[in-house]
Parts: C-alpha cells; sequence; structure tokens
C-alpha cells in the first residue's frame, strides 16, 4: 500500500484500477513481516526457525511469559537436570545425583568442563549462586518453587548439596524449568538483553521486531549442535509464517497457528508435518478475586455454555485434544475430565440465573495472539446464548496483556495458554492472576508434594478434579504440537512438553 | 437543461446503496452478523447463506451488511476530523501574512510526507487497535490534502473584488473567512470529502487487514478479508465478497467526487 494511494485526488482513469487493485493490495499487505535468511554464513549449516509472539525482555528472570524460555533454555542456558521427550529427568549439568533417605538433601555431581559463553568455568559456585539468586533477585511468580530450599552449599567445584526444608517431588523437576537455569555470577548485569549460559548455542543479537540469532558455542562442553547458526524470526500473522515457510524464508514453522491452512503442506513432498501433543492448557480464565466469581454457579454456568468440541474445531480446525482440566495426557496423573462439566445450554441459562450473573457484563481480554482472538470470538457468542453479555477488548502481547490481565489482573475473563509443565499448583492459587484461593486445593497440592509417588499422582488426580469441579477456570483444549520442516530436516521433538524449543537436536539428513 | 453526469449519477447510487445497506443493517439482516454457529462453518453459498458463512459460521451477508455500518462511520468521522481541522488552516494559510502562511503550509507538507498507513500502524501501537484509532489516525493523514486544496481556492476567492472591497470597507478578516472565502470553498470541501472518503474507506480496510483497525467481533470487511487468508484456496468467495465490497465502495466515492468536481467546475463541464 503506497501512501500516494492515500492522498490527493484520483483522476477519473485510475478509478476502476484502484477499486479494483483494492483486494491486491491488501492481500499483499500481509508478506512483507519478514526478511530472508540468507544472509547468515555457512550454507546448509544455518537454519531459520518461524515462531509467534516475540518476547518482550530475554531476562525470564524478571519478565514472566513463555517465549523467553522457549528461545533460551537448553539452548544458551542449561540446568543442572533436564527432561527428555519422554517427560524423563535426565541428567544435564549435574552428570548423577544421589538423594538422601529422608528426601530432603540432594548432592549433584557437576560436569568439570562446562564453561560459560563469557569464558568462565562452570562450577558448584555457579550452581549456588544461581539457586540463591532465584531466591534473592527473581521477580516472576514462578520463583515460589525454590521457597522450599534452605541451603545451597559447593562441596567442591563438582559437587553440589541442596538442603530442602521438607520433602518436594517438585523441586527437582521444577528444576527442569527455567528456575533451573544455571548462571555465572559475572554475566548476570544484563540479562534481558545478553544472556550468558553455558548452553550449546551463544546469543549472537537481537533484531527487536524480527528476530533473535544463535551461534554453536565452539566451546561447548558436550555434543556440539549440528547448526552454526540458527535464527529465530518472529511473525504476528499466522499466515505469513506459513508463507515464510512456502517462499524458504524459513526452513520450520514451530508451532502452526493457521490450522486450516495445514492442507498447503500435507500434500507436499518437500515438507514434514509434525503433529504431537503439548502442554499448552487454553485456559479461559477468571478472575476470581471479582465478586461475580466468588458464586460456584456462575463459574459452572460459563463452564456448561461452552460447546468445547465446536469451538475446538471453529478454531482450531479440531486439532488439540480436549482436556477438562489443568493436566496434559502426558502426566502421570491425567484422567479424562470432560465430562464434570458437559456443554449444557440450558443447564448453563439457569445457573446463571440463579447466580444473578444472567445479563451482567464480563470483560473478556484477549492477547493479540491468533487462537486467542479466534476462541474469543467462539467464547463470546457461546456465552451470550447463555445469557452473559461479553465484551472482547484487545492487549497487544507480551507487553500490555503481562501488565494488565497477568500482573494487574485487572480483567474478567482471558485466554492464554499454559505451557508451562506440571503448572497447576502455579496457575490455581491465590497471587497467580487467576486469583484463586482454595485450601483444599493447596492440601491437595501440599500432600502430593510431600508425598511419595502413589501419593503423589493420588493427590494431583484430586486436585485436578478439585480445579474442575469447582470451575476455577474453564479448559479450552489442549494446543496440538504442529511443526511443519523441510523435508530433510531432522530431530524436530514429536511432543512438545518442556519450556524450550529444543534446537541442540536438529540436522538435516 | 444540464446533461446528466454519469460518474455523478453511478456514484450517487452506489453509495446510496451502500448507505441504505448500513441504515437496513441497524433493523435487518439475514442472520445475527456475530453469531458464532459451528454446524454452518464454512457453508457455501445456498438460499439459507447468500453468500455463505465463514470459519467460525457466521453468516457473510449479515457480515458485510453490518461492516458498510464500519466503513460509513469511519469515513464519516476520519472526513470530518480532516475537514474541521484542514478547512480553517487552508483559510488561515490564505488570508495570514506570508511567515504565518509559511509556517502552516511547511508543517503542513511535512505531515503530507508522513505515509498514512504508518501515522495509522503507528497510532495504533500506542493507543491500543480500534475503529476510533483508525479513524482519528486517518483523519489527521487527510488534513494536509483537505488543507492544500481550501487554502488553493481561498486564495483565489482572496483576489475577488468583492473580497478586495470588504477589505477596503475595514471588515475584519474572521468575518470575511465566514462571510466570503468559506461559502465560495464548499464546493471544494465536498469534493475532497468524497475522495478522503474513498481513501478512508481503502485505509480502514488496510489498517484492519493488518490488525490495527477495528478489533473483533465487530464486522469489517478489511478484517473479513484477513480472516480469509487461511481460506484464500479452499474458499475464495471468503476473500472475494469483501473485497468486492471494498472495491465498490472506493470506486463509489471516487465517482461520486469526479462527478462532483465535474459538476461544480463550469470550464470541465463546458469541456464535456
Amino acid at each position: 500500500m503506497k501512501s500516494s494511494l492515500i492522498r490527493g485526488t484520483l483522476p477519473t482513469r485510475t478509478v476502476a484500477l484502484v477499486a479494483s487493485a483494492a483486494l491486491l493490495a491488501l492481500t499483499a499487505c500481509s508478506a512483507g513481516s519478514s526478511t530472508s535468511p540468507g544472509s547468515s554464513p555457512g550454507g546448509d549449516q544455518s537454519l531459520s526457525v518461524g515462531l509467534v509472539a516475540e518476547p518482550a525482555s530475554l531476562d525470564f528472570t524478571t519478565t514472566d511469559g513463555a517465549a523467553i524460555p522457549q528461545a533460551l533454555l537448553g539452548n544458551v542456558y542449561e540446568s543442572l537436570v533436564k527432561q527428555d521427550e519422554s517427560g524423563k529427568i535426565v541428567p544435564s549439568l549435574a552428570k548423577s545425583w544421589t538423594v538422601s533417605p529422608d528426601r530432603k538433601t540432594y548432592t549433584f555431581d557437576l560436569v568439570d568442563n562446562a564453561k560459560f559463553s563469557n569464558d568462565k568455568p562452570f562450577t558448584a559456585a555457579d550452581a549456588v549462586f544461581s539457586i540463591n539468586r532465584v531466591k534473592s533477585a527473581w521477580t516472576v511468580s514462578l520463583k515460589s518453587a525454590m521457597d522450599v530450599v534452605q541451603e545451597a552449599k559447593a562441596l567442591s567445584p563438582t559437587q553440589l548439596q541442596v538442603t530442602l526444608t521438607k520433602p518436594s517431588n517438585g523441586w527437582l523437576f521444577r528444576m527442569t524449568t527455567r528456575i533451573g537455569a544455571m548462571f555465572s555470577e559475572t554475566g548476570v548485569s544484563a540479562l534481558a538483553t545478553t544472556p550468558v549460559g553455558t548452553g550449546p548455542f551463544t546469543f549472537a543479537k537481537w533484531n527487536r521486531g524480527d528476530s533473535i540469532v544463535f551461534e554453536r558455542n565452539e566451546n561447548y562442553w558436550g555434543t556440539k549442535p549440528f547448526f552454526n547458526q540458527i535464527t529465530l524470526k518472529y511473525f504476528k500473522d499466522p499466515t505469513a509464517l506459513n508463507n515464510a515457510l512456502l517462499t524458504g524464508t524459513i526452513n520450520v514453522i514451530g508451532t502452526v497457528q493457521a490450522p486450516e491452512a495445514l492442507s498447503q503442506f500435507t500434500g507436499n513432498d518437500k515438507y514434514q508435518v509434525i503433529e504431537g501433543t503439548t502442554n499448552g492448557e487454553v485456559l479461559l480464565s477468571f478472575n476470581n478475586a471479582l465478586p461475580i466469581f466468588s458464586d460456584i454457579r456462575t463459574r459452572q454456568g460459563i463452564r456448561q455454555a461452552i460447546d468445547h468440541r465446536a469451538l475446538l474445531d471453529t478454531c482450531f480446525a479440531g486439532r488439540g485434544k480436549l482436556i477438562g482440566s489443568m493436566v496434559p495426557p502426558t502426566d502421570p496423573w491425567s484422567e479424562d475430565l470432560t465430562n464434570v462439566a458437559p456443554y449444557d445450554l440450558a443447564k448453563a441459562k439457569s445457573l446463571l440465573q440463579a447466580s444473578g450473573a444472567a445479563g451482567k457484563t464480563l470483560r473478556l481480554r484477549l492477547p493479540t495472539l491468533p487462537y486467542a482472538i479466534s476462541c474469543g470470538q467462539v467464547v463470546k457468542s457461546q456465552l451470550e446464548q447463555a445469557g452473559l453479555k461479553v465484551v472482547i477488548d484487545q492487549q497487544e502481547f507480551p507487553a500490555q496483556w503481562l501488565t494488565t490481565v497477568f500482573k494487574n489482573a485487572d480483567y474478567d475473563l482471558s485466554i492464554i495458554a499454559h505451557v508451562e509443565p506440571r503448572d497447576l499448583g502455579a496457575v490455581f492459587n491465590a497471587k497467580y492472576y487467576t486469583r484463586y484461593d482454595d485450601p483444599t486445593l493447596q492440601q491437595y497440592l501440599a500432600a502430593a508434594d510431600a508425598g511419595d509417588e502413589a501419593a503423589q499422582i493420588d493427590n494431583m488426580k484430586k486436585a485436578a478434579r478439585r480445579i474442575s469441579e469447582q470451575a476455577a477456570g474453564d479448559w479450552l483444549f489442549l494446543l496440538p504440537n504442529l511443526i511443519v520442516a523441510d523435508k530433510n530436516l531432522k530431530g524436530l521433538p514429536q511432543n512438545a512438553i518442556t519450556e524450550n524449543f529444543d534446537l541442540t537436536r536438529l540436522a538435516r539428513s | 437543461m444540464r446533461r446528466l453526469n454519469p460518474s455523478l449519477v453511478a456514484g450517487g447510487l452506489i453509495v446510496g446503496l451502500i448507505v441504505v445497506m448500513a441504515l437496513v443493517s441497524f433493523v435487518w439482516t439475514p442472520y445475527d452478523a456475530t453469531l458464532v454457529d459451528p454446524v454452518n462453518r464454512l457453508a457455501q453459498p445456498s438460499w439459507d447463506h447468500w453468500f455463505g458463512t465463514d470459519k467460525f459460521g457466521r453468516d457473510v451477508l449479515s457480515q458485510i451488511m453490518v461492516g458498510s455500518r464500519t466503513t460509513l462511520f469511519v469515513g464519516v468521522v476520519a472526513v470530518g476530523v480532516a475537514a474541521v481541522i484542514g478547512v480553517p488552516l487552508g483559510i488561515l494559510a490564505a488570508m495570514a501574512r506570508r511567515w504565518p502562511a509559511e509556517i502552516i503550509m511547511r508543517t503542513n507538507d511535512l505531515l503530507l510526507a508522513f505515509p498514512a498507513l504508518l501515522l495509522a500502524i503507528m497510532f495504533g501501537a500506542v493507543f491500543g487497535a480500534s475503529t476510533m484509532t483508525a479513524m482519528i489516525a486517518i483523519g489527521i493523514a487527510s488534513v494536509p490534502s483537505f488543507a492544500r486544496v481550501i487554502r488553493s481556492g481561498a486564495l483565489q476567492v482572496m483576489r475577488t473584488e468583492y473580497v478586495l472591497a470588504a477589505r477596503a470597507a475595514g471588515r475584519q478578516p474572521f468575518p470575511i473567512a465566514i462571510r466570503h472565502v468559506l461559502p465560495n470553498v464548499t464546493s471544494l470541501i465536498t469534493v475532497q470529502a468524497s475522495v478522503s472518503f474513498a481513501i478512508a474507506v481503502l485505509a480502514e480496510a488496510a489498517l484492519s487487514f493488518l490488525g490495527y483497525g477495528t478489533p473483533p467481533p465487530t464486522p469489517s470487511w478489511g478484517r473479513m478479508l484477513q480472516e480469509s487468508q487461511e481460506f484464500l484456496f479452499s474458499a475464495p468467495r471468503l476473500a472475494i465478497f469483501p473485497g468486492v465490497a471494498i472495491a465498490i465502495a472506493v470506486l463509489g466515492f471516487n465517482l461520486l467526487g469526479d462527478g462532483l468536481r465535474d459538476r461544480f467546475d463550469p470550464k470541465l463541464e463546458d469541456r464535456r
């Protein structure tokens, strides 16, 4: 669209041309959000991955949002332990570890040849620094997972001892997530722009609004990655993301956001389509601190007003999985809870009438993410059929949504995918933006954390059922892991069950 | 008897049709334009749904009808903003002494150098995407063309004998502007408003297409186009209907503008 079309008078002769060009001109507007990756050196050794939702900062210690660990964790930062694709905790910077009989003391044997990208060697002192820093300097809500740590101590440069205040099933698992990332004491001065880690890639540059570039860490202590340079390119428009792959601008669509257009790739020999599962529960969140949500009938009425199957078919082309609580099927305590609040419009209407919510207006504050905008329109329509009035208010993602909804809880309803693994307890508590204060739930979660494996599974099942029956929110569906990539690319994950997009295993066949 | 001006007639008919469609949509549409109907999603055109349905099962014809309201609303407000600011500025620049006039017109040139869509996107980024933001941004971007056109007309009026006589009689500038200049540039304002209306329609559609205009679920032709991208190959009608609506609206307002210009300009009228 040229400015000359916007200004001045248009002579009669050009009128027809302008009119007929309108559609073409508008359609052309979508293609301009990316540039060619051809500038990267190394020919086939470089790769470009298309993603949505660019991070607002590179510092996940002070900024919430899944995009930062998605890009950095496992690639630039490493943790002591990590999850494999089956969800099992496996060694990373810790070669091995032992747990004391009382399950309160963990002793880690660390690798002795890891180095940070600022050339400082990784030692147990760095691990102590990193663990203590979560408690002292982190500001994101997820830091509470480290509250259980009583003391972290370096027994030697390669041996770390962590003592917990009480036995915790969750702590070691949480160490596989962003709070387990290891930092250098001399590398935390500019985390928002210059991450320093021990990972197989080093951070090269961040072109804001466009891409983040990683380079292979030639001093990496483990197996070096195949690609010497990987560019993460960020797109706001899902169709532009698809077009970028079709035109060769990128090699991988990390998360397909326009599943209706997937047929462009499925029948094409140039591409492979991977479809698996994720941890991404798409949650219709309620601001439980508001009086209107204090009545369980309102919450249940909203849940039963939503036809989840129709919603999934409409806003995500039927891909994904219906879930009835905050548990993906890959977790050991997963069970089918979709029948707890089945779609029943008549019942929903009567519940909303009984609670006095019928006729009230709710603000549905949506992040500007494709799935949220799509699903929001369906939710609005279905809730209005049940007697509520819903006003959609788009919030620019991440900055505006994170401030308004996530930080200030200034919302009635919202929609976002929570992609952190095993995040039931993190999402449903009084301090989180859901403002869900339920002592019974906290009892189940505490018992699950403290008990043995059987007790953990049993209590997590109770917790999942509790939030479903209490309608603490509504789980619209579970995002599928939809990846489209060049045919000759290997190492792409079937299921995305961790916080990071693992670039280290990618290679060309 | 004067010959009928074909541009004026065609433009008037098209614009009239859009206005009628928008007015009718306040009292009747085939379906609720925002009602999601998953059972009928992506339905082909039929007697039930003349233009078919979109991926949400919403009736496309109803959306086109309600979308015309957005189009007209944006056009009216944007042109109103541009006229309210641009016309006084143009007259002031014509009547002011050299330096003040220069400052006004050079500032005008500066604004003219700024691409309208870029300005609107900037507004959207700062104040959030909304119809109001789009309208004001488009309106501000249209101010320079109003000011420039009105200034040139006002300069001609200022050289007429009756204005010279009024000035010689000691009349103050403001009464001269209101009593003599403004009435004589009304035809220019009308023509410019019509042309700016077409530009505003196209700009709003472009902004909504890019996600900086009318937010969902309010029907907007530009956003309908944007949402149709996923279906360009499987259901191209979803792009064709709003695309054609935009094209016809732009065509209509431009024809109307051309016709009005011919009608108000005796020289052009004689040439025909």
